[in-house]
C-alpha cells in the first residue's frame, strides 16, 4: 500500500490497486468519530451508447438507466435490503448518480467492518427481477416530478438540454418519465455487467479507521469473488458541434419572481491544458466578474435588478465547457444586457487573482476538517485527473495571470443559450 | 473537549475548547419572546447587519474583506424556537496556525463590528440605518417573503401548520410578513435594533482550539458596549393545545406536477422523558428514514412516493408527516399512513425497531461532535432548552421501552390533513 502525504492538510493518503483492478483510497482521520465510505463506478447518465462486455456491437440503452440501476442496487435477494442493514447499525446509507459516475455510500461510527463488507457485497451482487424493476417506476416518476417543480432544477436541465446537440450529457440524469417506463431488467443487467467490474470502480474510505485493517478486509472480500477479465469499455464518441441546439426558450411556472439562465458553450479543444484546469481558470474569472466581490453584482443589486447573488455553475464534456449563469429578476432584458456587456471584456487583474488564490487555499484547509469533503476531494481528483492531487497548495500556486490571459484569448462566448422562466 | 460557561452581568460566554477543528467559530445570539409582528423586523436586522458596516459600507467591500481574512465565513439567522425568537450572527475562520498571527483578533473584531457598528447616518429626525442599504435589505426580504410559495415542499408544511392553529406560535412564518415589512422604515428599524441591544438575552459561543483567557479578553474588549442586563428566560416549550375531534381537511391548488401531502398531529401533554427521548424513538420507527414503516409501506410496497417522512417537534408538541404524491393517490396514501399510525398504537413494531432507533440516535450524537456548527447547536440546546448533556442522553435513550412508545402513540392525534394539489401531470 502506497502512503503519501496530503500536503498542508495534516492528512495521509493510502492507496492500492487490487489484483482485480479495484482502486482503494484511504485517508485516516483520528480525531473524529465518523467514518465515511464511498464505492463508485465510472458509469453515469452520459453513457447511453457503448459496446457491452462480451459483445462486439454498439448498443443504445434508454436514458436514465444509470440512475434506475442505482435505485435497483438496493434490492437484495435475501430480503435484507441495504437500508435495513445500515439502519440496524445506526448508520446512514445512500447513493447518487451524476453524468459520469454512480456512487454508493454509507456513513456512521458503528460496526465499520460489517458495513464495509456489506457495501462491497451488495453493490457486487445485483438482483433484478421483472417485478422489482416494475415497482421502481412509480417511485422514480415521483422523483422526476419533484424536481420538475423546482424552478432552478428545471432551468439547470433546460440550459443543458438546449446547449448540446449530440452528446448525451444533454439529457436529465433520471431521464424522462417516458424513458423510465421503457427500462427493462435486461437493460439493467447489460449496463451492470459492463460497468460494474472492479477495474472500473474505486473505493474511498475517510475517517477514524486503521488503513491496514481496511485494506486487509477489502482484499479478503475481493479474493472470494470471481470476476471476468475486464475489457476497457468502448463508449461511443460524439461529434458535438460548437453551436447550441436552441438559442432561446421561455417557459412559465407557478412562481413569483421570474428566473433567468444563460448558458455559454465553450470549445476547449484548442487549449493545451487539462479541461478541469481550464474550468478552474474560468470559474475564477467568472467569480471575479460576476461574483459577490464584483462591481456588476453590486450594480445589479443597487438597481434592484437582483436581490440574491448570481449562481455560476460549470460542467464539461471532454471537449466543451458549459458555463451556466442563473439568477432571478423581474427585468430579464436589462440583466441580460448588463451581463453581456460585462463579459465583453474578460480580463482580470493580478491582484484579484491572488486574492481568489488565497481563498482557494483557505478552502482546502476548511475542507480537510470534514471526512465528507476529504472523500469528495479524492473522488473529484480521480474523475478529473485520474490521480490524486497530493499538494493542493502547489496546484493553486501554479495558477497564473499568463495562463489566464491565454485561456481568455482562446475562448469564445458567442454560443449562447438563454432560458427564461416567467410567472404563469 | 472542555466546556466552560462564564457569566458576566450582561451575557453568557460559552467556551468549547477542542483541538478537533482547524477553524474557530464564534456566534452571538440574541433572544426574546416571540412576537408575530417582530419577526419581519428581526429578519430585516439580519439583512441590514450582514449587508454592510461603518468600516465596509457595501456588501462588496465586506465580501472582499472576508476574502482577505482567509475566506472568513459570516452569516446571520433568525429562527423560531418554541415561544422564543433567536437571532444569531456567526463567523467561522481558520485558526491562526493555518494563516497568520493577528487573524484571531481581526476576525472577532469583524463580527463585533458587524453587530455593533452598523452602517448608519444622521439625518434630521435622528440616527437611522443608511437609506441605500436599508433598501437593499428591504428588497431582499421582500423577495424572500413572496417567493416562499415557490418551494412547494416547505410551503405546504407552512400551510398545514397555519391551518392547524391559526394565530398561534406554531403558525408563524419565519420569513416574516409583507404587511409588517411595508410598515417599516430605516428609522423605526434602527430603534428596534437598539431595543435588541438593550433588552434581548444574549449568549456568545466560541468553539475551537482557543486559549480560554485570551479569548475571554478579546470578547470583553470587542463586546464591551452591550447595555443589556442578563435576565432569566422562561421555558421555550409550548403547551399542547386541544386536537380537533374531526380532523380538518384542506386542499389548495398550485400549478405543479407533484402534490404535497402534509399531516399535522397534535400530541397530548408529554412528560419530560417523552418529549426528549420517546418521541425521538417513535418518530424514527414511524418515518425517520428509509428503513421506517412509512417509507417501507408507502414508497417501497406501494410505489406512491419518492420521499415520505415524519418529524416530531417536541417544542411544539406536534408531529408532522409529509410526502410528495400523485394527486390521484391522495386517498390511498392517506389510508396507508393512518394504518401505520394505528399500528404504532397497537405496538406493531419489533424490539429490533427500538434498538435501531436507539443506535441511530447515539451514532448521530457521536457524529455531531465532528462538526463545529452542530456542536454549537448542542450547547445552545443545553442553554436554551435545558437539554441533557451527551453522556446523559446516551444513558437515557437506552431506557426507552416498547411500552413507552405505545403509551406515547396513544397521545398522538390527527388534527389537520393538508394537500397542496398539483394541477398538471406529466405525461407518461
Amino acid at each position: 500500500m502506497k502512503k503519501s502525504k496530503l500536503e498542508k492538510l495534516d492528512l495521509e493518503l493510502y492507496q492500492e490497486t487490487l489484483d482485480n483492478g479495484l482502486e482503494v483510497y484511504i485517508v485516516p482521520k483520528e480525531n473524529v468519530n465518523g467514518i465515511y465510505a464511498t464505492f463508485s463506478t465510472k458509469f453515469g447518465s452520459a453513457y447511453d451508447e457503448f459496446i457491452p462486455n462480451g459483445s462486439k456491437k454498439m448498443i443504445k440503452v434508454p436514458l436514465g438507466v444509470a440512475h434506475f440501476l442505482e435505485h435497483k442496487m438496493f434490492e437484495q435477494k435475501d430480503d435484507v435490503d441495504p437500508f435495513t442493514f445500515y439502519s440496524e447499525r445506526g448508520c446512514d446509507a445512500n447513493a447518487n448518480t451524476s453524468n459520469y459516475k454512480t456512487t454508493y455510500l454509507f456513513s456512521g461510527a458503528n460496526s465499520f467492518n460489517d458495513n464495509l463488507n456489506y457495501l462491497l457485497d451488495y453493490v457486487q451482487e445485483p438482483y433484478f427481477t421483472d417485478e422489482n424493476v416494475e415497482k421502481e417506476k412509480g417511485i422514480i416518476e415521483q422523483e422526476i416530478n419533484m424536481y420538475a417543480d423546482e424552478p432552478f432544477f428545471k432551468m439547470y436541465d433546460g440550459i443543458i438540454y438546449n446547449s448540446f446537440i449530440n452528446h448525451p450529457i444533454k439529457y436529465p440524469i433520471a431521464g424522462t418519465v417516458k424513458d423510465v417506463y421503457s427500462i427493462t431488467k435486461d437493460d439493467l443487467y447489460r449496463c451492470y455487467n459492463t460497468f460494474y467490474h472492479p477495474a472500473n470502480m474505486f473505493l474511498i474510505v475517510t475517517g477514524n479507521v486503521d488503513p491496514n485493517e481496511v485494506i486487509e478486509l477489502v482484499k479478503i472480500n475481493q479474493e472470494n469473488k470471481k470476476f471476468d477479465k475486464f475489457e476497457q469499455v468502448k463508449i461511443k464518441e460524439y461529434d458535438e458541434p460548437n453551436k447550441v441546439e436552441k438559442k432561446l426558450e421561455k417557459v412559465s411556472m407557478d412562481i413569483e419572481i421570474p428566473k433567468i439562465g444563460i448558458g455559454y458553450k465553450i470549445d476547449c479543444s484548442k487549449i493545451k491544458k487539462n479541461i478541469s484546469d481550464i474550468k478552474t481558470y474560468l470559474s475564477i474569472m467568472l467569480d471575479i466578474k460576476l461574483g459577490n466581490t464584483s462591481k456588476l453584482n453590486e450594480d445589479l443589486h443597487n438597481l434592484n435588478l437582483i436581490t440574491h447573488d448570481i449562481d455560476i455553475t460549470l460542467i464539461n464534456t471532454d471537449k466543451h465547457i458549459l458555463i451556466m449563469i442563473m439568477l432571478e429578476s423581474n427585468n430579464s432584458d436589462k440583466v441580460l444586457e448588463l451581463i453581456g456587456e460585462e463579459l465583453k471584456d474578460l480580463s482580470i487583474s493580478e491582484e484579484d487573482l491572488d486574492r481568489k488564490k488565497k481563498v482557494r487555499k483557505s478552502n482546502c484547509i476548511y475542507r480537510s476538517d470534514s471526512i465528507y469533503s476529504i472523500n469528495n476531494k479524492i473522488m473529484g481528483n480521480i474523475m478529473n485527473y485520474g490521480e490524486i492531487v497530493l499538494d493542493d497548495y502547489k496546484k493553486i500556486d501554479e495558477l497564473n495571470i499568463k495562463d489566464m490571459k491565454n485561456i481568455i484569448k482562446n475562448i469564445s462566448l458567442d454560443n449562447i443559450t438563454t432560458y427564461i422562466i416567467d410567472k404563469a | 473537549m472542555k466546556y466552560k460557561k462564564i457569566s458576566t452581568y450582561s451575557y453568557n460566554l460559552h467556551i468549547i475548547k477542542t483541538d478537533k477543528f482547524k477553524t474557530i467559530t464564534v456566534k452571538v445570539n440574541f433572544k426574546r419572546k416571540l412576537v408575530k409582528d417582530e419577526i419581519t423586523s428581526r429578519n430585516m436586522i439580519i439583512n441590514m447587519l450582514c449587508d454592510s458596516t461603518l468600516e465596509y459600507p457595501t456588501k462588496r467591500l465586506m465580501s472582499i474583506a472576508t476574502e482577505n481574512l482567509y475566506d472568513l465565513y459570516y452569516g446571520g439567522m433568525n429562527y423560531i424556537s418554541g415561544k422564543y425568537n433567536v437571532m444569531g450572527f456567526d463567523v467561522t475562520f481558520l485558526n491562526e496556525e493555518y494563516t497568520e498571527k493577528g487573524m484571531l483578533d481581526k476576525s472577532i473584531k469583524f463580527l463585533a463590528d458587524l453587530v455593533f457598528k452598523p452602517n448608519i447616518e444622521k439625518k434630521s429626525g435622528g440616527i437611522r440605518f443608511k437609506e441605500e442599504n436599508f433598501n437593499l435589505a428591504y428588497n431582499l426580504l421582500k423577495d424572500n417573503i413572496i417567493s416562499s410559495r415557490e418551494n412547494p415542499d416547505s410551503y405546504s408544511k407552512i400551510r398545514c401548520l397555519e391551518n392547524m392553529e391559526p394565530n398561534s406560535y406554531i403558525s408563524y412564518r419565519s420569513a416574516g410578513y409583507l404587511e409588517d415589512l411595508e410598515s417599516l422604515d430605516s428609522k423605526k428599524l434602527y430603534k428596534y435594533y437598539n431595543s435588541i441591544l438593550n433588552s434581548d438575552i444574549m449568549d456568545i459561543f466560541v468553539i475551537g482550539n482557543v486559549n480560554e483567557r485570551h479569548i475571554k479578553k478579546i470578547i470583553e474588549d470587542n463586546f464591551s458596549n452591550i447595555k443589556t442586563l442578563k435576565k432569566p428566560s422562561e421555558s421555550h416549550f409550548i403547551r399542547p393545545k386541544k386536537t380537533r375531534i374531526i380532523p380538518k381537511t384542506v386542499k389548495e391548488k398550485q400549478k405543479i406536477n407533484q402534490s404535497k401531502l402534509v399531516l399535522g398531529y397534535k400530541i397530548d401533554k408529554m412528560t419530560d422523558f417523552e418529549l426528549r427521548y420517546v418521541l425521538n424513538v417513535y418518530s424514527y420507527i414511524l418515518g425517520g428514514g428509509p428503513d421506517s414503516k412509512l417509507f417501507k409501506t408507502v414508497r417501497e410496497k406501494n410505489s406512491l412516493c419518492y420521499y415520505i417522512s415524519s418529524v416530531g417537534q417536541p417544542l411544539n408538541s406536534i408531529l408532522t408527516i409529509n410526502a410528495g404524491i400523485n394527486k390521484d393517490d391522495f386517498k390511498k396514501a392517506l389510508a396507508l399512513i393512518k394504518r401505520e399510525i394505528y399500528n404504532m398504537k397497537k405496538g406493531k413494531f419489533s424490539n429490533e425497531d427500538i434498538i435501531k432507533a436507539k443506535i441511530t440516535y447515539v451514532n448521530s450524537l457521536k457524529e455531531l461532535e465532528d462538526n463545529p456548527q452542530s456542536l454549537l447547536s448542542l450547547y445552545a440546546g443545553i442553554e436554551y432548552l435545558n437539554s441533557d448533556d451527551l453522556d446523559t442522553r446516551f444513558m437515557k435513550i437506552n431506557k426507552v421501552t416498547a411500552k413507552d412508545v405505545v403509551k406515547l402513540a396513544s397521545k398522538i392525534h390527527l388534527d389537520t390533513i393538508y394537500l397542496l394539489e398539483g394541477e398538471t401531470n406529466e405525461e407518461k
